[in-house]
């Protein structure tokens, strides 16, 4: 209590001593692996391409976001402002004109010192200058601060199955060898300022995958290129992209990347997608881009319009092989996501299929930003028909050349309470629908409701609205979320999500059903310390063995989580933070199984030139199934959450050096070590004794 | 061999217990601040102000072979202010468990810090087991520690890194002494009632959490109860202080092995002015 006020009283102070021109507030630095612990609630796959969600958060926060020129739907898109926060900020903005300060937000309605404190290294209040009044495009380029190379090397110290010489298998075909190095390699170039251009070009090598100039094979050294070049608010023309870029469009149910967190702790702002439109592209992940052009044009000033077209090659298992090396489970049939091309297999998979997008969006906005709807088409076509492994479960998926996919989205504000949907059809007569409504009941209630209903046949490669499977197809689902303030410094957040998967699945012989609950109580003693509790359970069926009979059966298999985490930084230079993790695992009336994690965090700065992170983490784990997942630090724009099964120690040290105003280092060691254990992993990825050791450097050079 | 003490003690030359207080409160001692400190979490040194000695003994099951004795001394560096020494408080102890047979003996040096909200603390052991017959091996085990005000003078938070180079004791099956994590809070409503929970982990061990309850009757005496699921014992104490002396004892119960006893006396060699 002393404390706020305390910081209350400095901030005011501040405010008053403020001199005539206007003093900016000093950004904190963002504190995104803390941010991210608060909106995924929980990782519970290595599946989902968390690394480019990552790396998509992290660039969108890194930019600040100009209060002064910020859109309703921009600030929806930050993740951390309730309706009636936004709505309030709008407000003040249209009767006292811009914001002369960021110490201005607390005279905004609904603005506590924990909202600000939590946006305010991701939002700025500068002047709205015109781009052209900072001189020539290229001169504004070439002046650019926001202006980096880096260059990325990483690699597994142990010797793995894959790397080792070729060796015959037992049928006297020779066994599957990774085809390159085990070293990772990564090599970016971006430069970009918010809402005039952005440029970038990226290379990466995966670790097994060989360097090689074949123009035959379409290898081109690397294995993966990205490159773009996007303008935006140049009179009429709001976006030009060329190259690689991203959509977000409505609800993200036809065209959906980057910004999705869906169910996590954060249960009512992330539960909508934000229409961003247009965006630039430089992640690594080898799907989910487009590649070709895109422009927004602001037809009138309420109406605005969006083109694009995207021609590029994608991984997909065209002829259906009879090798048992490609995965076949529901993320990946047909069309491959993994990036990997390290294989004879995977080499032949490499952009095997040519896919060629076209389409558009058209959205009117009303001109209090209160109502928005919008209508989005978009055609795929690909150059030899899909086919997919002749499953059951994959009778209703998409088979042949063709797919359009038509969609409508809104949005409206009235009062306190946001509605929003898209509604869509796919070519062969699928619909998929998702609605929803966030409202703030009181200052400190916030409720969320969310409806889905994707058809068995709903067909769309580039989707990604809210729901449980990792596509957006066969599923039902109700999903109602809760945030409560009781008394400052406590939140408690939760939500039930109870869904139904009316066709088959990968590993689900039978129409099955689930939900999924979590509750997380949250306790800020202070501005930069945290506590909080969380429990997670979903319920979910799956084929069980049922000797004797014919038919399949399915039967709930419930896994519940535990979490503590608890985080402070008692001084500038010393943060802390513990974990401890816990997860029962039961298959119908099996066994219980559990799996528990103790994490142990500590980050020291060093004057100004040296950070030094590191963790210390003890799992113990039953099985598989209880693997845990846990959140590690990494080198920028990194993302690592190992899966932690069997008995063990997981350590790492990570040290960011800034050699000059230029140049900046990370270093990083982590090692698994682990007991009663002789060989770590299978397959080629096999490694003898109990240690996996991974190094990580990486170099950022600002020109 | 190492069983029958691996079962007694749920985890042979691990952390172990420090002093009746912390027995008391069924080992959930990861935030004490008092000379125990310098095994039950080395940052908790830092808050000791004055040079103490304590001895500490304690009996498990009532079988002479499970006993073990502990001597220990604090020394703060620099003068006291604000409840904590300026530079630091260095800490030694000396160890011996069991009996001719088998028996454990530990050497250990730690040092600890305290900040403004923030202790941090670290330690060396030498560990040396001896099997009559067999002879002896020694392993160096290092271990972290530190502790948190989450919430000033109600909540307190505490971690202990106990060998965490995961020393090796013997090459046959790969034997180690245990590496341990602990972690616990603590809530102090008032000055006279403690609360205390923590979970510990052993990588070889299933996990264990614990809880203990501490009232000041009155200033020289308290009342402690607490328990632990992994080592299944209930337990209780009492804590006397009497002018420079303070003196401990707690006894534990296990269901199926009976009763363990613990006794400690602290000595503050000159008190602190207040």
């Amino acid at each position: 209590m002393k404390r706020t006020f305390l910081s209350l009283a400095a901030l005011t102070l501040l405010l008053a001593a403020r001199p005539a021109q206007a003093q900016e507030y000093v950004r904190p630095p963002a504190d995104l692996d803390r941010l991210v612990q608060e909106l995924f609630a929980e990782i519970q796959s290595d599946q989902v391409p968390y690394e480019d969600l990552y790396e998509t958060l992290l660039l969108y926060y890194q930019t600040p976001l100009n209060l002064n020129t910020a859109t309703r739907e921009e600030l929806r898109a930050l993740l951390l402002l309730s309706e009636t926060q936004i709505t309030a900020l709008l407000d003040h903005r249209a009767a006292q004109g811009n914001l002369i300060s960021l110490y201005e937000l607390q005279s905004v309605d609904g603005f506590d010192l924990r909202t600000i404190y939590r946006v305010s290294p991701f939002v700025a209040v500068q002047s709205n200058l015109g781009n052209a009044a900072r001189g020539p495009l290229w001169q504004r380029i070439a002046q650019e601060d926001n202006n980096a190379l880096f260059v990325r090397y990483e690699r597994v110290l142990q010797d793995r199955q894959g790397y080792a010489a070729p060796d015959t298998t037992s049928t006297g075909k020779p066994a599957s060898r990774y085809l390159g190095s085990p070293d990772k390699l990564l090599v970016r170039y971006r430069v970009s300022h918010q809402r005039d251009f952005s440029l970038g070009i990226t290379a990466e090598k995966d670790a097994g995958e060989p360097l090689t100039w074949s123009p035959g094979t379409r290898r081109y050294g690397a294995d993966f290129y990205s490159g773009h070049f996007v303008l935006q608010e140049r009179g009429k023309l709001k976006t030009l992209a060329l190259g690689d870029y991203q959509l977000q469009f409505g609800q993200g149910l036809l065209l959906s990347s980057g910004l999705q967190v869906g169910k996590g702790a954060e249960t009512i702002t992330t539960i909508r997608r934000s229409s961003l439109g247009v965006r630039p592209y430089s992640s690594v992940l080898e799907s989910t881009f487009f590649r070709g052009a895109a422009a927004t044009f602001n037809l009138t000033s309420t109406l605005r319009a969006s083109a694009f077209v995207s021609r590029k090659r994608v991984d997909a298992n065209v002829q259906t092989s009879a090798d048992s090396l490609a995965e076949f489970d529901e993320f990946s049939s047909g069309l491959l996501i993994t990036g990997f091309h390290r294989t004879a297999t995977e080499l032949a998979n490499r952009q095997a299929l040519r896919e060629t997008i076209g389409g558009g969006n058209l959205t009117y906005t009303s001109r209090s930003s209160n109502f928005s709807a919008g209508l989005t088409a978009v055609d795929t076509h690909f150059d030899k028909p899909l086919q997919r492994q002749p499953e059951l479960y994959n009778a209703f998926e998409f088979r042949g050349r063709h797919n359009l996919a038509i969609g409508v989205n809104y949005s409206y504000v009235i009062r306190n309470i946001i509605l929003f949907g898209e509604t869509a059809r796919s070519s062969g007569g699928g619909i998929g629908t998702v609605n929803g409504l966030l409202a703030s009941l009181a200052t400190n209630v916030d409720v969320s409701v969310l409806y889905r209903n994707y058809a068995r046949d709903f067909h769309t490669f580039y989707g990604n609205a809210l729901s449980e499977n990792t596509r957006n197809i066969n599923e039902k689902g109700l999903y109602v979320g809760l945030k409560v303030r009781p008394v400052s410094r406590w939140e408690v957040s939760a939500y039930y999500d109870q869904f139904s998967f009316p066709w088959l699945k990968f590993q689900a012989g039978t129409p099955t059903e689930g939900h999924d609950w979590l509750v997380r109580v949250a306790f800020s003693p202070s501005k930069t310390s945290l506590l909080y509790a969380q429990i997670r359970t979903r319920v979910k069926e799956y084929d069980v063995a049922a000797p004797g009979r014919n038919l399949p059966l399915t039967a709930p298999t419930q896994r519940r989580s535990l979490l503590l985490f608890y985080d402070t930084s008692p001084t500038l230079i010393l943060s802390l933070r513990t974990r401890l993790q816990g997860t029962h695992y039961r298959e119908d009336d099996g066994p219980q199984r559990s799996g528990y994690v103790l994490a142990q965090d500590a980050s020291v700065k060093i004057g100004r030139v040296l950070q030094l992170s590191g963790r210390y983490a003890l799992f113990d784990t039953d099985d598989f199934d209880t693997r845990q997942y846990v959140f590690e630090q990494d080198v920028l724009y990194a993302f690592s959450v190992p899966a932690l099964s069997g008995q063990g120690t997981r350590a790492y040290a990570i040290a960011e050096v800034k050699c000059s105003k230029h140049l900046t280092l990370w270093l990083r060691y982590a090692e698994t070590h682990y007991r009663h254990q002789n060989t770590v992993g299978s397959g080629l990825e096999e490694l003898q004794g109990p240690r996996r050791s991974e190094v990580k450097v990486q170099a950022r050079y600002k020109f | 061999m190492l069983l029958p003490t691996a079962l007694a003690c749920a985890q042979g030359n691990g952390p172990g217990t420090r002093g009746a207080r912390a027995a008391g409160l069924g080992n959930a001692s990861v935030t004490l601040t008092d000379v125990w400190a310098i095994g039950n979490n080395v940052a908790g040194l830092g808050q000791v102000t004055s040079p103490t000695v304590g001895f500490y003994a304690e009996n498990r099951y009532l079988s002479r072979a499970l006993n073990t004795a502990v001597l220990a001394a604090a020394l703060p560096i620099g003068p006291a202010t604000d409840g904590k020494a300026t530079r630091g408080v260095v800490g030694f102890e000396a160890q011996r468990f069991g009996d001719k047979l088998y028996s454990e003996q530990r050497l250990g040096a730690g040092y600890g810090y305290r900040g403004s909200l923030i202790s941090v603390g670290a330690r060396f052991d030498v560990l040396q087991v001896s099997i009559e017959g067999l002879g002896s091996k020694r392993a160096v085990a290092v271990s972290l520690g530190g502790q948190a005000e989450v919430l000033p003078k109600k909540l307190y938070f505490g971690a202990y890194l106990y060998n965490l180079n995961q020393a090796k004791l013997a090459e046959y099956q790969n034997e180690r002494v245990p590496t341990v994590l602990k972690a616990g809070l603590s809530f102090r409503p008032t000055g006279k009632v403690m609360l205390n929970a923590e979970t510990e982990k052993d990588v070889d061990q299933a996990a264990d959490f614990k809880a203990g309850i501490e009232y000041q009757v009155i200033d020289a005496l308290a009342v402690r109860g607490g328990f632990s699921t992994l080592s299944r014992q209930t337990t209780g104490g009492v804590g006397l202080q009497a002018g420079q002396f303070r003196f401990d004892y707690a006894a534990a119960w296990h269901t199926a092995l009976g009763l363990s006893q613990h006794l400690a006396i602290g000595v503050q060699l000159n008190r602190a002015a207040k």
